[in-house]
């Protein structure tokens, strides 16, 4: 179903995801807002990109970010005290663009979904292994674990969150002096948001 | 909630039912609708369809494992089947002729392991490392390696030692010590568990020793730093000039000790972060909010084109990312593009100044 467009802004952007998350945390004071800003950009960059291509896609995405962010300090009308990190030219993140891809399929990447499989609460790295790894059609994952189809469904779009925020992941990339929390995450956990909200 | 988690969350259940795969008639009608109200929809959806995608590489984790047996965190000994095995041609398993205590069968490989065997192996100095041990009973070798290499070197008690870019050491295995001193550089050691003989590395008149663990050592200009990854080394000081015994540090897996002239700075890290050190086995190097007067040092170590910082604004500016060490020229390009830093390129050099 995805187009060669989705492929591309899959593979040219998103691959980016870590290196946009902490640029936006470091350059943005609330946190809470983190995941929404973060949305929004790949939100605008899509829309742009469908008119145009862009021809650099990283410098694309960080320029897009920042005006996002110029945008909302302008339309908010409480000033913050706060210092804004400089998010003009000092403070940009960088990741390895020689291929931004390089670790989708690369060992790393394996490394990182292993990492994100591990990490998952236990019923849904239950799930997500019958489910995911050895295709088990739903109904056997239901009737093998003794939990409605349903629940199967449930756990598996969790697993789906966790897996992408793990994979593509701020999450993988501790800021220092804020250690992550290893080990696997509670089920009271919405999974949410950890890599900003750590 | 955040809109933005609810879409996710509502990007990942629209996923999850598409997968289940029993959609009624209408469903992928609903589901092309939902994405079509709204771009940041459809970024969402995408997201986590692409990364789903990719999850099923962990299909190759599961070869060879009883079907419908879910198994426990960290351990996926099939890895080790699918990987390029990480036993190095490295000289003779001389276990055999051992006198001390025989290893016991290796631990079940975890996973990290296993995807380390796709690194290069290149066995150096066996046939002297050969001839010693049968002259001697005692096993001494020297192993280096050039700038730009890295390399995994079976010892012959059944550790392995990964020399980083430009390092050096002098390997000596008798009854009762395993003696490494390191010369120049870094290096990992994965060490054999061996209680009868503790595994001693030494260097700039320190020591540190282990019984079975995994670490590195590394010589700086400032001092010896030592990573822990597994299990737990002592690290022991020379007496100072005044003949006082310096005390010992007992350094558990996750920390990083900094040893200088001033003494010994021990940060405890969860253990993944510690392993950021030693990204360079696997070719890159990591930085978090590091200088650019250390990045380029860093870059050094592995490079003969060396990255020389002109001026001392360009030398503080911050940088974080994740690189491959053997692309010092890719990295400079980016640092034109992102930062106010001109290139002036040189065959033996490039020079980074302030715009």
């Amino acid at each position: 179903m995805p187009t060669d467009f989705d492929a591309w802004f899959v593979r040219e952007i998103l691959a980016h995801e870590r290196a946009l998350a902490q640029f936006l945390q470091r350059s943005w004071p609330h946190r809470d807002e983190l995941h929404d800003l973060r949305q929004e950009t790949y939100a605008r960059v899509y829309e742009a990109a469908t008119r145009a291509l862009p021809t650099s896609p990283k410098a694309f995405l960080f320029a897009t970010a920042r005006h996002l962010m110029t945008d909302r300090l302008r339309r908010s009308r409480v000033v913050s005290i706060e210092p804004v990190g400089d998010f003009e030219s000092s403070n940009v993140y960088l990741i390895d663009e020689v291929s931004p891809e390089r670790w989708l399929g690369t060992r790393q990447a394996l490394k990182r979904l292993v990492e994100a499989l591990d990490r998952l609460p236990d019923r849904c790295r239950e799930v997500v292994w019958l489910r995911r790894v050895e295709e088990l059609p739903q109904k056997d994952v239901a009737r093998r674990l003794g939990i409605s189809e349903k629940t199967v469904e449930k756990h598996l779009a969790k697993g789906m969150r966790l897996i992408a925020d793990c994979l593509y992941g701020g999450d993988a990339a501790p800021v220092a002096g804020r250690p992550r929390h290893p080990g696997p995450v509670t089920d009271e956990d919405d999974g949410h948001g950890r890599q900003q909200a750590d | 909630m955040a809109d933005s988690r609810r879409i996710e969350q509502a990007a990942a259940d629209w996923l999850a039912r598409r997968e289940a795969g029993d959609g009624g008639p209408g469903e992928r009608e609903a589901l092309d609708a939902w994405l079509a109200e709204d771009t940041a929809h459809r970024v969402a959806f995408l997201r986590l369809e692409a990364a789903w995608q990719q999850a099923g590489r962990l299909q190759a984790l599961a070869a060879g494992l009883p079907a419908g047996k879910v198994p426990p965190r960290g351990h996926w000994p099939t890895a080790a089947a699918t990987a390029p095995a990480a036993t190095p041609l490295g000289p003779p398993d001389l276990s055999g002729l051992d006198f001390a205590a025989r290893r016991h069968a290796p631990p079940p490989p975890r996973w990290r392991h296993a995807l380390a065997g796709a690194l290069a192996v290149v066995a150096l100095g066996s046939a002297a490392a050969w001839s010693g041990w049968q002259l001697t009973g005692r096993h001494q070798a020297h192993y280096a390696s050039g700038i730009g290499q890295v390399r995994t070197q079976a010892l012959a008690d059944g550790s392995t030692a990964t020399l980083s870019s430009d390092s050096e050491l002098d390997v000596s295995i008798t009854r009762g010590e395993r003696h490494i001193a390191l010369r120049r550089g870094e290096a990992f050691f994965d060490v054999a568990h061996d209680p009868g003989r503790p595994f001693v590395v030494e260097a700039e008149g320190r020591r540190v020793a282990a019984v079975g663990t995994r670490f590195s050592v590394r010589r700086d200009p400032a001092g010896l730093r030592v990573v822990v990854t597994e299990g737990k080394v002592r690290l022991e000081s020379r007496p100072g000039a005044d003949g006082r015994a310096l005390p010992v540090a007992l350094l558990p897996a996750g920390s990083v000790a900094t040893a200088g002239r001033g003494g010994v700075l021990v940060r405890s890290l969860p253990v993944e972060e510690a392993e950021r050190y030693l990204e360079w086995r696997d070719g890159y190097l990591t930085f978090e909010d590091t200088s650019l007067a250390d990045a380029a040092a860093e870059f050094n170590r592995f490079n003969t084109r060396r990255l020389e910082v002109a001026d001392a604004a360009t030398a503080e500016l911050r940088i974080g990312g994740n690189f491959r060490w053997s692309n010092a020229e890719g990295f400079v390009g980016l640092l034109e593009q992102g930062f106010p830093v001109r290139a002036e390129r040189h065959p033996d050099r490039i020079v980074l100044h302030s715009q």
